[in-house]
């Protein structure tokens, strides 16, 4: 009981580690028409089989005790977009310190990317393997669910049933990485555009 | 240039000393293409404080697979020694239709050893039509440094089964290009003064929905620019114009074209 009480705050969309000053290229998408309210369902079924199984591949080596360091490494030579890549280790830093804040243990270790940091914390705090990884995915959706809120018009119910709709495709991407520790990614039209986000005039996200 | 063992279908002749004294050195597929069963394997060794720039004669094709072969598999292995220079520029990769193949691309770099290095993959035949009409390619890509890994690519298409199409993947757009450079040791101010030029140069060359350039440095010891375009033709020029950058920058040189339109 004590695991899943703490699995839903760690996995809450509200957990303050700065998730939603960040789109992850989904503003670069939308500023440039690939992305609207009406496709948006379609392109997360597919990003969360590529980007998705990568982050899942991740969450579940850091939880299986790989060197967290060593994966870090890993984690961001796989990350060419530079916004992309810091966002991911600046919440996974804030993400550590909140832990450790939380838990008053020292904990994980300094400068890990946000997936492997939740990987390290889910082992440590007894939580199941798979529940953490579903967890993580689940939250990393809601925060680009959220962000498409901000851009398009996706109301409240709408981006509920967009995100219950996903679900079979983030289990689909947690059983996809569960024996493969090479996980593929193809996602460039994704990537270039956090590389492209700063070129936009406007923004209201970080990255 | 020393050749330590070659059998066909690759050859290389000889090598070119180019202006600034580096080698040029061409790969010719003599077969004409990578058939079914084929399994190539070309390791390329600049020792320290040498400077070689190796390219194709043409396009890689990816011919069909035929039942009963193994899939065609294509493995580079790249090691630079202290203080090398390697520009590795090989021609766009075109899978055809019914095409299953391999490539695995592994490079080591040495301490403050320099690596430029573009690719360019092509949907398939597309003046017959063949777009996307490959059955797998899977492409695995690994760049270290002695310190770190600094690059890591590894993805397999199945066109069939995850439409490249998605705008998850590649949207409206049927080519890709990458251009990579690496310098092991060079300082962060570097990456981060050619990443601000590069993205410059993506911005005034970028049309959404024909051809789109973006720019980021890499977590160490590098930088990337890649493009997507609806045409071959809108990419070579670019490539070209980053490469020269990127080589000046970093070795204090001119770069070389390889003799062939751009």
């Amino acid at each position: 009981m004590q695991a899943l009480l703490r699995l839903l705050q760690l996995a809450d969309s509200a957990v303050p580690i700065g998730g939603t000053a960040h789109s992850f290229g989904v503003e670069t998408l939308t500023e440039e028409g690939y992305l609207t309210s009406e496709t948006a369902e379609a392109f997360f079924h597919e990003y969360i089989g590529e980007a998705g199984s990568l982050e899942a591949s991740f969450v579940r080596r850091a939880w299986r005790g790989e060197d967290p360091i060593q994966l870090n490494d890993e984690y961001t030579a796989r990350k060419p977009a530079r916004e992309s890549r810091e966002a991911s280790q600046k919440m996974g830093q804030r993400f550590a310190r909140l832990v450790t804040a939380m838990t008053q243990e020292p904990g994980i270790p300094d400068g890990l990317s946000y997936p492997i940091a939740f990987g390290v914390a889910g082992a440590r705090m007894g939580i199941e393997e798979h529940a953490t990884i579903l967890a993580y995915l689940r939250q990393s959706l809601a925060g680009l669910v959220s962000a498409c809120q901000r851009l398009m018009p996706i109301g409240q119910v709408a981006a509920s049933c967009l995100q219950w709709n996903l679900m079979p495709s983030i289990e689909g991407a947690v059983l996809a990485s569960q024996d493969n520790e090479e996980a593929g990614c193809f996602n460039p039209l994704s990537e270039l555009a956090s590389m492209r986000h700063g070129s936009i005039e406007t923004r209201l996200f970080i990255s | 240039m020393y050749v330590d063992v070659q059998e066909p279908p690759w050859r290389v002749i000889r090598a070119f000393a180019d202006k600034d004294r580096s080698s040029l050195v061409h790969v010719h597929n003599v077969s004409g293409g990578v058939l079914a069963g084929d399994h190539l394997t070309m390791n390329i060794d600049v020792s320290a404080g040498a400077s070689a720039q190796v390219t194709t004669t043409g396009a890689t094709r990816l011919y069909r697979h035929r039942e009963g072969s193994r899939d065609s598999e294509q493995h580079v292995g790249i090691t630079l020694g202290e203080d090398a220079l390697l520009e590795y520029l090989p021609d766009a990769l075109i899978p055809f239709a019914g095409s299953r193949h391999s490539q695995h691309v592994s490079v080591q770099l040495a301490d403050r050893a320099t690596f430029l290095w573009w690719e360019v993959l092509a949907p398939g035949r597309q003046a017959m039509g063949e777009v996307f009409a490959f059955d797998r390619l899977r492409i695995k890509t690994d760049v270290r440094s002695s310190a770190r890994p600094l690059l890591i690519d590894n993805f397999t298409l199945e066109p069939a089964k995850r439409p490249l199409s998605s705008h998850a993947r590649l949207g409206p757009y049927t080519h890709l290009a990458n251009f990579y450079a690496f310098s092991a040791g060079t300082p962060a101010s570097t990456w981060i003064s050619l990443e601000a030029k590069f993205n410059k140069l993506c911005s005034a060359q970028s049309s959404p929905g024909d051809t789109i350039w973006g720019s980021s440095r890499l977590a160490s010891d590098g930088v990337a620019v890649r493009g997507l375009s609806i045409s071959a033709r809108k990419l070579p020029a670019m490539l070209a114009a980053v490469w020269k950058i990127a080589k000046h920058a970093l070795t204090g040189r001119d770069a070389i074209l390889p003799r062939k339109v751009y």
